[in-house]
């Protein structure tokens, strides 16, 4: 939303290009692992690392300095070290003024920017030469041949002008979308603090004020380090002189963030408050100096051209493997996310949240191929499986091991595993700037699967068995004739970073090992580059990163300004809340505008509860299950042993998975050669109970988790309620508790193989799925929420692919996510942890574990085995 | 038995049998600085040597989180233990090795593992060694809450506990690299050695009933590659090659530049009197000294002031030769520096890594006119 397009990052690899390097929950050495190197070798070239996050995490172990935050307070944090930067005028003033949308007036009245049209009788939008205008419905080019950012004259009408403070004039003066960077017009230094009063054509004068003061009366009033202090649990020290560090390294500081900390609700606010810390300090858009949000490898724009294997005109099919396709849309994309909410739009009270635009369709059948995530690993999956699965009809699914989401697909595609792929493909990553191909195995198939391809064109070929009509199967032509490379290369020709590559090539180069680089504009790939250093402008309507969002729907919800939203249920305090005190822009709609009650804090109305509370009033506040006997703060972050919802999958890698590794499962009790577990800090520990190797009880809200309806369906609540061990974990905060993503859950026949064979593996026995965890899983806790601020039809944004921007839906870069996974929750001993199911687990028994370590273990740790010291080196 | 020198200890020390340096002795030096724990060299290892039956536990490589992390059970906290607080003079070893420390009649002190202390081998993963605490939010250099991740392999030790420890000599360390051996034909498991072993890498197998070992992947080392876990290493930590014998050190051989020249690289508990071959570079951000000092000895401090002097680019040769770490899956005979350019040859005198200190930047046309195409960074 500030870029106007779906996120920023850079090549990893430019972090040796950088003298500073933030990393918000962004655990780089776990989760980029193949790009570690470039961070420990930045360290060996100078630069210092900086890690925030609830624990002493893997990649502190590779950090110059760390600083612990509270779950999901990074926009706090973040805010708090822009208000020092504000407060000392250590902020980048030309980059500021000429790239950010801080200088541009906000209207007192109607808390919406301050148009041309508004002030100037018969004012006429510019003309812009760094956008191609077109009529609604105009064909534009393949994205190859885009020279510049595309908009409809609909849309460029609606953008207007927008206008700052002439400080040499002492008048208003109007900048457009063309006015980035160098083109800002040189007569004009714009005020970024004070307030001014306009003349409106009709006569009535308007205060106004630039976005930068609105932003610092609310930090300077609601974000001070001791305030942030207050929310986030970081030392005042570690505000200021991490901000202080930051605004003396302008073009030389990194912000990374990482999965962590976007998994929480309102995850996006902390994008737009870094985003702000490095727009201050002039951080964007530099080799050394830029922000990267790093969720997953989500960025298909790089294959720009992949709307030629996409969008393909089933009705004009191209079978010329030497001609592009003919493009045209037939499909609408939604979110998934209404599918994981119980196939439902977000309508509370009076309100329907759901942009028209963002409207979902119930869903009849799902058909996919992989994507655990969608089912097997979604969020409140048990919940999906009792209340969702059974209002769709046929559930298709792809997959070469089986996973929960094959435990209840109605039909289950045994499909090539990647190392036997017997056609061709092709990748890139968000990380780096490598073009791969998918080289053909030499391998012979294990059993007999097919590739994922072959499946949907043989599906295809059966419609025309069916119906008579070639088009199914021609639609498919090259995959059926044994090589797809020209639908690849027709992907190729059509993107901007692959066209003038033959696939043939990079095959060939990539069967030796060598992969091709992505054409980008620079090597390495900085998004923001061309913004910064050419003045080209962003993907916004002023053209500026815009830190202020005057849609209607962001004014209602409180989101105009740049805030910090306490979690929606991730948190100790009251949830949801905005952490501001009263601010005249800051009028968020009340539950009564819902015709909610605003002391209705069930899980479903916090959603579009908007709050507003001090700092004080935050850290005084509690999480209203506390009362219940509710502790701890439960994340489920992504870690170096498996790969998202591929779930830890072989014996051999899940032996390594954490502490409870035995291949010889001396305990019985255990699912699997290893398990799942939840870590919490040893004084934690003491005072629940439980010692460390216990099985334990993880409850979260009782209202919707494990599954709404919990409480007459025992049968299904018997396998959800979720059972795991506890690991004492020195490394975490008190009153937080981390549990990894990955294990594969339970399922309905895991929990009978668990019960019934006579090895006691979680195991089903018919399909033999092997759950990492007896009862439950890390799903039991968590749901899937519907965010108001991700569902506007309001939202201007580049599409995925190429340089045209829209405005609402947009799949991938402008819709609900599925990203929370964030929950409150009590812990209950249930059984002893001793290997007989008595009794402490072994390694505590032995005295080798915090907490109950013996006298050698405890000399062993200071190091008291060597008396006396040496001196100089041998 | 015999008087031999062992360098790490900067004296004499009794050993079963005399002095018999290899030519050169294959030999590591790990980054702990770099290491990741990505476990990928345990991987490489284990799919490649230890999946066969009667080898589900054995972990020839794996890689533990210091200080709670061990594989078996607190392997070291027991050697360390049974050898008793110990000290240094300077750089002379002033206590007792495992052999001195034998009581009369044993040739070393050992202890046998059991069966469940190889279970939970990632123990301890990720955990520092203090719990947090409200003082410890906010952590700089030195950190006084820390962890970190050390990898092992066997250490092809110059004084090998296993090898004198066998009654049948059933195992020999090789002349022409020193890898160490157990030749199986010849073992009867009586597990000698594995009590032996002061870092517990000799494993026995109870299917095929003899013991087995890093092998060093002497099969890929005899053609010029790298071992699996080595070349497989994706911190790039693990810099592989041939240690010179003391007196024959080449400042171009990048294992005797960052043993012998910088001592960068430090023996792994060297008061147990094995002389490891395995080195460790020791982390920087640690501030326990005490604990540093008890697992690499002295000169580990020195170790870490010249690692930040590269840092800070007062040293530019170790920096690129620790740049040069798994750049190449052949062995490094020799290398070079040249201005920002790294060179280095194998065995063979093949140049087979030349790459810059830094990667250039590169800024391409916005429109290429032949190819007729728009470059983006955003696309």
């Amino acid at each position: 939303m500030v870029t106007g397009q779906q996120s920023l990052d850079f090549d990893l690899s430019t972090a040796e290009n950088s003298n500073l390097i933030t990393l918000w929950g962004m655990n780089w050495i776990a989760t980029k692992m193949p790009e570690g190197h470039w961070l420990t070798e930045a360290r060996l070239h100078g630069a210092k690392v900086v890690t925030i996050a609830p624990e002493y995490q893997s990649t502190t172990c590779k950090a110059d300095r760390h600083v612990t935050i509270r779950t999901a307070t990074d926009s706090a944090f973040a805010l708090g070290m822009a208000q020092v930067i504000m407060r000392d005028g250590t902020y980048d003033e030309k980059f500021v003024k000429h790239h950010t949308d801080l200088p541009l007036l906000v209207r007192a009245d109607t808390k919406a920017l301050l148009h041309a049209k508004d002030f100037i009788p018969g004012y006429e939008n510019d003309t812009l030469t760094t956008v191609q205008v077109i009529e609604p419905g105009e064909a534009v080019a393949l994205a190859a041949g885009q020279d510049r950012q595309i908009v409809t004259s609909e849309l460029r009408e609606e953008w207007g002008d927008q206008v700052v403070w002439n400080t040499r004039t002492g008048a208003p003066a109007v900048v457009t979308h063309d006015n980035t960077g160098d083109n800002f017009p040189r007569n004009v230094d714009p005020a970024l603090e004070g307030e001014f009063t306009v003349t409106l054509v009709d006569g009535s004068s308007v205060k106004v004020r630039p976005v930068f003061d609105a932003i610092k009366e609310l930090l300077d009033s609601s974000y001070t380090p001791e305030q942030v202090e207050m929310v986030t649990w970081a030392p005042v020290a570690a505000i200021e002189e991490l901000a202080a560090d930051i605004a003396a390294n302008p073009t030389k500081t990194l912000f990374a963030m990482g999965m962590g900390p976007n998994h929480f609700f309102n995850n996006d606010n902390k994008d737009r408050a870094i985003l702000l810390l490095a727009a201050l300090t002039n951080n964007i858009g530099h080799y050394g100096g830029s922000v990267g949000s790093y969720s997953g490898n989500y960025r298909l724009g790089t294959f720009g051209g992949i709307t030629q294997w996409t969008t393909e005109d089933p009705f004009d099919i191209t079978l010329d493997p030497e001609a592009p396709a003919k493009s045209k849309k037939h499909w609408k994309g939604e979110s998934a996310h209404y599918y994981n909410y119980g196939d439902r739009p977000l309508k509370l009270g009076n309100k329907m949240f759901t942009g028209h635009s963002h409207m979902p369709t119930p869903t009849k059948t799902m058909h996919f191929a992989n994507s655990n995530s969608l089912l097997g690993n979604a969020k409140g999956h048990h919940d999906v499986v009792v209340n969702t699965l059974p209002k769709i009809e046929m559930i298709i699914h792809h997959e070469w091991y089986w996973t929960a989401s094959c435990e209840y697909a109605d039909v289950v595609f045994g499909v090539d595993a990647w190392p036997e792929r017997q056609m061709p493909d092709v990748y890139g990553s968000v990380t780096n700037s490598f073009l791969q191909a998918w080289v053909v195995t030499p391998m012979e198939r294990v059993f007999e699967t097919l590739d994922d391809m072959q499946v949907n064109a043989l599906i295809g070929q059966k419609f025309t068995e069916l119906t008579g009509d070639q088009r199914f199967t021609d639609y498919w032509r090259f995959v059926l004739d044994g090589d797809p490379s020209p639908y690849i290369q027709r992907v190729f020709d059509a993107g901007n970073a692959t066209k003038g590559y033959r696939f043939s090539d990079l095959h060939e180069s990539c069967k030796k090992g060598t992969p091709f680089y992505m054409m980008f504009r620079t090597s390495p790939k900085v998004l923001g580059w061309e913004q910064t250093y050419e003045s080209k402008p962003w993907y916004t309507k002023s053209g500026r990163l815009e830190f202020y969002r005057d849609e209607p729907e962001f004014i209602e919800y409180g989101e105009n300004l740049p805030v910090h939203r306490e979690a929606v249920d991730g948190t100790h305090h009251e949830p949801g809340v905005i952490m501001a005190a009263p601010h005249p822009l800051l009028i968020p709609a009340q539950p009564s505008d819902y015709d909610l009650d605003i002391d209705d804090l069930s899980t479903e109305m916090r959603q579009v509860r908007h709050v507003m509370r001090t700092a004080e009033e935050i850290a005084e506040s509690t999480h209203p299950l506390m009362a219940d006997g509710f502790s701890h703060v439960l994340y489920t972050p992504k870690y170096r042993h498996a790969c998202h919802s591929m779930g830890a999958s072989t014996d051999a890698e899940v032996l390594i998975f954490g502490p409870f590794g035995d291949f010889y499962r001396h305990d019985k009790r255990k699912p699997w050669v290893s398990e799942g577990y939840v870590d919490m800090h040893p004084d934690d520990a003491v005072e629940l109970g439980v010692q460390d190797g216990d099985y334990i009880w993880v409850d979260a809200d009782p209202a919707d988790r494990p599954f709404k309806g919990w409480q007459d369906n025992p049968e299904a609540y018997h396998a959800f309620r979720w059972m795991v061990r506890a690991r004492v974990n020195p490394s975490l905060a008190p009153k937080v508790a981390r549990a990894w993503f990955h294990f594969h859950v339970s399922s309905y026949g895991s929990v009978e193989g668990h019960e019934s064979r006579e090895d006691g593996l979680a195991r089903n026995p018919r399909t033999d799925y092997q759950s990492g965890y007896r009862y439950g899983s890390h799903q039991s806790v968590t749901r899937a929420w519907l965010r108001p601020t991700l569902m506007t039809d309001s939202i201007n944004r580049k599409e995925a692919y190429g340089q045209k921007i829209g405005k609402g839906f947009e799949l991938d870069v402008y819709c609900a996510d599925g990203a929370p996974k964030e929950s409150f929750v009590k812990f209950t001993k249930a059984e002893d942890g001793g290997e007989d199911g008595t009794g402490t687990w072994h390694p505590a028994a032995q005295g080798f574990r915090p907490g109950s370590e013996n006298e050698a273990m405890t000399k062993f740790l200071a190091g008291g085995y060597i008396e006396t010291q040496g001196s100089s080196n041998g | 038995m015999a008087e031999v020198f062992n360098w790490q200890l900067n004296r004499m020390m009794a050993y079963p049998y005399e002095e018999s340096r290899p030519v050169r002795q294959a030999a590591a030096v790990f980054d702990t600085n770099k290491c990741i724990g990505c476990q990928t060299c345990t991987m490489a290892c284990k799919t490649c040597w230890t999946s066969g039956n009667g080898q589900e536990y054995m972990l020839w490589n794996n890689v533990e989180t210091k200080p709670w992390g061990s594989y078996p059970l607190a392997w070291d906290v027991r050697e360390l233990e049974l050898l008793g607080p110990q000290n240094w003079d300077g750089d002379t070893y002033a206590g007792k090795t495992i052999y001195e420390a034998a009581a009369a009649g044993e040739k070393n002190i050992g202890w046998i593992p059991t069966d469940m202390d190889y279970a939970y081998p990632n123990r301890g993963e990720d955990e520092v060694n203090v719990s947090i605490t409200t003082q410890r939010y906010h952590l700089k250099m030195p950190h006084d809450m820390w962890f970190f991740y050390l990898p092992r392999v066997c250490n092809h030790c110059t004084y090998a506990a296993c090898l004198q420890g066998c009654p049948r000599q059933s195992i020999y360390k090789r002349q022409e690299d020193g890898i160490v051996l157990i030749d199986e034909e010849r073992c009867r498991g009586y597990r000698v050695c594995y009590e032996a072993c002061p870092y517990k890498k000799v494993f026995y197998n109870h299917t095929t009933r003899v013991s087995e070992k890093c092998v060093f992947c002497f099969p890929a080392v005899e053609q010029g590659i790298q071992p699996r876990c080595m070349r497989n290493c994706i911190g790039k930590i693990r810099s592989f090659g041939f240690l010179s014998r003391p007196e024959e050190v080449r400042e171009d051989n990048p294992i005797d530049f960052l043993v012998h020249v910088r001592k960068v690289g430090k023996p792994l508990y060297p008061q147990f009197g094995t002389e490891p071959n395995v080195y460790y570079i020791p982390p920087i951000h640690v501030a326990s000294d005490d604990f540093l000092t008890m697992m690499f000895g002295p000169g580990c401090l020195d170790a870490i002031d010249s690692y930040k002097k590269a840092m800070r680019g007062d040293d530019p040769k170790l920096l690129a030769v620790l740049l040069l770490a798994v750049s190449t899956d052949r062995i490094i005979h020799r290398y070079k520096l040249s201005g920002e350019t790294i060179e280095a040859w194998d065995e063979n005198g093949d140049k087979v890594v030349s790459m810059p200190l830094k990667v250039p930047t590169l800024e391409r046309v916005p429109y290429d006119e032949d190819l007729e195409v728009y470059r983006y960074n955003i696309t």
